[in-house]
């Protein structure tokens, strides 16, 4: 079952550029019509998994405080800087997104 | 990405464009239309208003009988000491101006972007990457300063038959933390920014003032962030491994 399904994923990814090939037009034109849906795209999947780090973060942070109430000031501290590290990977995309569209 | 001037650009771009244009070509390049740029400003504003606030600090202070304004600064340079000896252990305490240093100006550059008139400095990729170009340099410095020319046998790894494979990897690990470091605090800015005026744009009264609570969130961990990633740097290149 997944060799069949490893296999159909393999001829996708190899004819996915005879499938996408779009008629030739204005070179200029035709290429950056795709950025405002590349960027949605690109932040749509930065901004999720984002979420997901940092959902991991919070749940192991917040158990650890259950288990030893009198380390969650440190344990509080810790997660606020994982959170923001993790932030900062999206905002990267976030960054490019401002750079590139329009 | 608009390029609008607050009131003191251009005031400066007005009245002393001669001088900026004459600090330009002091470093090569072409004079232009309006010289001064809104970081570049705000920059001296921040230098400014640290340098008073610190000579007003040097002449109040005293042992016997400390103010508010000193307590208010022990308690900072207290805070610094305490997360550099954290992180370094007890040479922490020789390099604490630096990393104070780094933090108070990236605190108050954020900062001083939510009163009115203001901008933040450390919303444009330059003056991130001047601190981050700082601490760069400051990192490799305080490297060679502990070991000597020794210090780039930290870049051959662990063997030495490894050293042509890792002296690439190290130095491409090396190049990307002041990459990380700009875009890092240049991104938090600019995007904080962003995101309150398209909020102002969508709802004209109370909504954005949520988001520059946020913001001020942001600037404070972010700042933090900075001097607490460039305490890292720092220890893991004076490391002495035994």
């Amino acid at each position: 079952m997944t060799k069949k399904l490893f296999f159909v994923v393999m001829l996708l990814l190899l004819g996915s550029c005879v499938l996408c090939a779009q008629t030739p037009g204005n070179a200029a034109a035709a290429a950056t019509q795709w950025n405002p849906l590349a960027a949605g795209l690109s932040m749509a999947i930065a901004s999720g998994l984002c979420g997901i780090g940092q959902g991991k973060a919070i749940a192991s942070a917040v158990e650890g405080m259950g288990r030893n109430p009198g380390a969650a000031g440190a344990i509080q501290l810790a997660m606020l800087i994982g959170l923001a590290f993790i932030e900062s990977l999206a905002l990267y995309t976030l960054l490019i997104v401002f750079v590139f569209v329009r | 990405m608009q390029e609008s001037e607050l009131w003191i650009t251009r005031i400066f771009n007005d009245r002393f464009s001669d001088l900026g244009n004459a600090a330009l070509q002091l470093v090569g390049m072409h004079p232009q239309a309006r010289p001064w740029a809104n970081y570049i400003l705000m920059q001296f504003l921040v230098f400014l208003v640290l340098v008073v606030v610190v000579a007003i600090l040097r002449a109040r202070l005293s042992a016997a009988k400390p103010g508010k304004m000193q307590q208010t600064f022990e308690l900072l340079y207290g805070f610094v000491r305490g997360q550099a000896e954290g992180q370094m252990g007890q040479e922490g305490a020789r390099y604490v101006a630096f990393f104070g240093t780094i933090f108070i100006f990236i605190l108050v550059s954020n900062l001083l972007g939510l009163i009115p008139a203001f901008e933040s400095p450390t919303m444009n990729a330059p003056v991130t990457l001047g601190c981050a170009m700082a601490t760069f340099f400051y990192y490799n410095l305080m490297g060679v300063q502990a070991h000597g020319f020794k210090y780039i046998l930290q870049f051959m790894g662990p063997k030495w038959w490894l050293a042509f494979l890792m002296f690439p990897i190290e130095i491409v690990s090396h190049l990307a933390r002041p990459l990380s470091l700009t875009i890092r605090l240049y991104a938090n800015m600019f995007a904080g920014e962003q995101v309150t005026m398209v909020f102002l744009n969508l709802t004209y009264l109370v909504v954005p003032v949520i988001f520059m609570g946020l913001h001020i969130f942001v600037g404070v961990v972010q700042a933090y962030i900075f001097m607490l990633l460039a305490m890292s740097y720092v220890g893991g290149s004076i490391a002495h491994e035994h």
